[in-house]
């Protein structure tokens, strides 16, 4: 049953990402299910923003920083925040290249056990930079739908990377406005 | 007037005639500005745009911190000091972190235990009193304007409120009046603290016993229990802040005052005297051999720190050893020009003295000439993150200064002041004061204010030049080796020169906050002119008259 959804999920997705625009991607009600696991890409504060907006959408969530493949046993969906932060990196005492051993070992896993991916770039314009963007060039092709705050995006990698694999892509003004998408993607 | 530059990285120095205030916020500036024109002296503008800093920059210090004062009083022709450190309370043991095992950080930075006892009214109460001529009521007053009013804040702020986002839940939950609906401020999002307001006002009404004695002082023992804590109201009650003598040394020529023990004073004039023999202007301004040998010093200087620096009232700490010339000598003469050392051991001394007599920062320059020169701090941004119920400050967690290990000189004991890397200074020339620096960024304060100095002196920067031009930082933990972080500024080739001579580099950002945030005043007395020079590594800016 849930490899039938997923499937069904991913047509969906397919066909109408190639035609939607980032208004309309606003419509994708629904897509994922729950219970969900959050996890950064790069141990950015964020990751703490979309667990109080996954709260406030009512959502049953765990949040894990290092979150592993093991973890993902019961897990319908992985919610990946995209940005490194060089602060939450060195508190966790991870470089760039284990933290991003980590995340694709995660990616790697949800391919495997067809878990729908969703990324999350909350930060805005503050949180891109080179280290960042290695995450997101990492990550950001195997999600089903990506959710960023509009300042991160001007330089429209996040554009770029969604055409090209036809993930739909929603645009937000503000961290706080990711909560509307959250009540909408997830299947209550 | 010039204005300032649309690049706050351009290098500017406001200019004054009489006096001057930097700071790390324009409305703190404001504050300080407008009690030195309705007549105020260089104290009491120092204390009413600390109170603001409250307000305006509540993530970096505030009245649950501490700090330290450098005063030069010019009628006397003399630099004092008062040290408003934090203070252990009575029931800490040495080994209270140390048997946390692998929860020991968090609660040495975001629990109860983390926070000391604040100093921070004390202190400035002390200065008022002694030095200043302005009522209490009169200089906290513009904090209450701003913290009732309101105030926009800007991309640093947020920046940081996002990244301490998860101490603030932990600690102040999504009702934290730090955050905006439970969520990190946006740029251009008003915060309003209603409630500093009304402690700032009493404490106005009431005076600092309010504080130490008082209601306020019972919520910050409820809110340091509630969350771990050893505080109790006797240890509130208990506390004083100490005006003790200034710690004297001189580079090149040029005599400079800064603070004793616990604060680190001492590793900034013994990094001084070791670079003061060094060829620096033949080497070029962050040449590689430049960065190399001022590294390998910082090696040895930070041996020295972890080895002897402690509270002086408790461990004897020995200023002349680590001072004496000799010393420096022989740290100078260790470092090898072509490669990197494999450890860099303390200093031996015989008998240990005495100290002699006795993170935000901000200068203010009087038009009689009188000077205070303020760093001050609730240690990480947003502190422990505890906000006493109702009290809309926040509360320190500056025992994580503390060595966690017992039977250090800087172990935690009662009563005892953690060591800090805060260093304000006052370099004198021909006799008169004519350089006022100082800088948060932890460990980082004295290796940068050094690199300042040098600036100005060695490579005849002006001071916001001096003070804008690339940083690197160095220290050394234990015998280990550890990699030199450099801003990006820092040309690609002299970064590949230093990896062959052997360093490891960490690059950070190109003006980038890990590396303080100083605030100077240059007194031109020559030309008449007093200059500001503010860090655009945070939100620093300066006005004078």
């Amino acid at each position: 049953m849930r490899k039938f959804s997923w499937t069904v999920a991913m047509v969906f997705i397919v066909i109408l990402a190639a035609q939607l625009n980032a208004a309309q991607a606003t419509e994708l009600i629904s897509l994922f299910q729950q219970p969900l696991l959050m996890t950064s890409a790069g141990q950015n504060a964020e990751l703490q923003i979309a667990g109080i907006l996954a709260k406030r959408a009512g959502l049953t969530y765990a949040i894990s920083k290092f979150a592993a493949p093991q973890e993902l046993r019961g897990v319908k969906t992985l919610v990946l925040v995209l940005g490194a932060s060089m602060k939450g990196l060195g508190a966790a005492g991870l470089d760039i290249a284990e933290e991003k051993g980590r995340v694709t070992s995660l990616v790697e896993a949800c391919r495997k056990n067809q878990i729908p991916i969703l990324c999350l770039h909350l930060g805005g314009e503050a949180r891109r930079g080179q280290q960042t963007d290695e995450f997101v060039l990492a990550c950001l092709p195997s999600a089903a739908v990506a959710v960023v705050v509009k300042s991160g995006n001007t330089d429209k990698l996040f554009s770029r990377i969604c055409g090209e694999k036809n993930i739909p892509l929603i645009e937000i003004e503000k961290a706080a406005d990711c909560l509307g998408p959250l009540k909408k993607l997830f299947k209550s | 007037m010039k204005a300032t530059p649309a690049d706050p990285h351009e290098p500017f120095n406001f200019r004054g005639l009489q006096a001057m205030v930097v700071a790390a916020h324009p409305l703190a500036v404001e504050a300080g500005l407008s009690v030195l024109k309705s007549g105020g002296n260089a104290v009491d503008a120092a204390i009413a745009a600390s109170f603001s800093l409250n307000a305006a920059e509540p993530f970096a210090s505030g009245i649950g911190g501490g700090g330290f004062m450098l005063l030069y009083l010019a009628r006397e022709k003399r630099v004092t000091a008062v040290i408003y450190r934090e203070k252990a309370p009575r029931l800490t043991r040495p080994e209270m972190f140390e048997e946390k095992g692998k929860d020991r950080d968090e609660w040495r930075s975001t629990s109860g235990l983390a926070v000391g006892v604040p100093g921070m009214l004390a202190g400035w109460d002390l200065a008022r009193k002694k030095y200043g001529t302005r009522p209490l009521a009169e200089l906290v007053e513009p904090a209450v304007e701003i913290a009732e009013k309101g105030l926009t804040v800007g991309g640093n702020f947020c920046a940081i409120n996002k990244e301490e986002y998860e101490r603030l839940l932990k600690n102040a939950g999504e009702g934290s009046c730090y955050l905006n609906n439970g969520l990190p401020y946006e740029p251009g999002e008003t915060l309003r603290n209603p409630d500093l307001a009304r402690t700032l006002k009493r404490i106005a009404e009431k005076g600092v016993d309010e504080f130490y004695r008082g209601e306020i002082a019972s919520r910050i023992v409820e809110a340091v229990s509630a969350k771990g804590g050893i505080m109790a109201l006797d240890d509130l009650a208990a506390y004083e802040a100490v005006e003790v003598a200034p710690l004297q040394g001189s580079y090149r020529g040029h005599p400079f005052y800064t603070i004793p023990p616990p604060g680190s004073g001492v590793y900034l004039i013994e990094l001084l005297n070791i670079i003061e023999s060094w060829p620096v202007e033949s080497w070029g301004h962050n040449s590689p051999d430049y960065i190399h040998h001022l590294s390998e010093a910082l090696g040895f200087v930070f041996a020295d720190k972890d080895g002897y620096l402690g509270d002086p009232d408790f461990v004897s700490v020995p200023v002349t050893g680590l001072l004496s010339r000799p010393h420096a000598a022989r740290i100078a003469g260790a470092v090898r020009p072509d490669r990197i050392l494999d450890s860099y051991p303390p200093g031996t001394f015989g008998k240990r003295d005495e100290a002699p007599g006795n993170t935000t920062h901000l200068c203010v320059v009087d038009k009689d000439g009188n000077i205070a020169a303020l760093t001050q701090s609730i240690n990480d941004f947003f502190g422990s993150g505890i906000v006493p119920e109702g009290t809309g400050f926040l509360l320190n967690d500056h025992m994580q200064d503390f060595d966690p290990r017992p039977e250090k000189p800087n172990s935690p004991g009662p009563y005892r002041r953690p060591a800090s890397s805060m260093a304000p200074v006052i370099m004198f020339k021909d006799g008169k004061p004519f350089l006022s620096l100082g800088s948060p960024g932890g460990v980082r304060i004295f290796p940068s204010l050094a690199q300042i100095i040098v600036n100005i002196i060695n490579f005849d920067m002006s001071l916001d030049e001096a003070i804008e031009a690339p940083r690197f930082f160095f220290s050394s933990s234990g015998d280990r080796s550890q990699a030199i972080s450099v801003e990006s500024r820092i040309p690609e080739s002299v970064l590949r020169r230093l990896e062959e001579i052997g360093h490891k580099i960490a690059i950070k950002d190109a003006y980038d906050r890990f590396f303080g945030g100083a605030q100077g005043i240059l007194i031109d007395r020559g030309r008449g002119v007093v200059y500001g020079g503010a860090d655009s590594r945070r939100d620093g800016t300066g006005q004078g008259y």
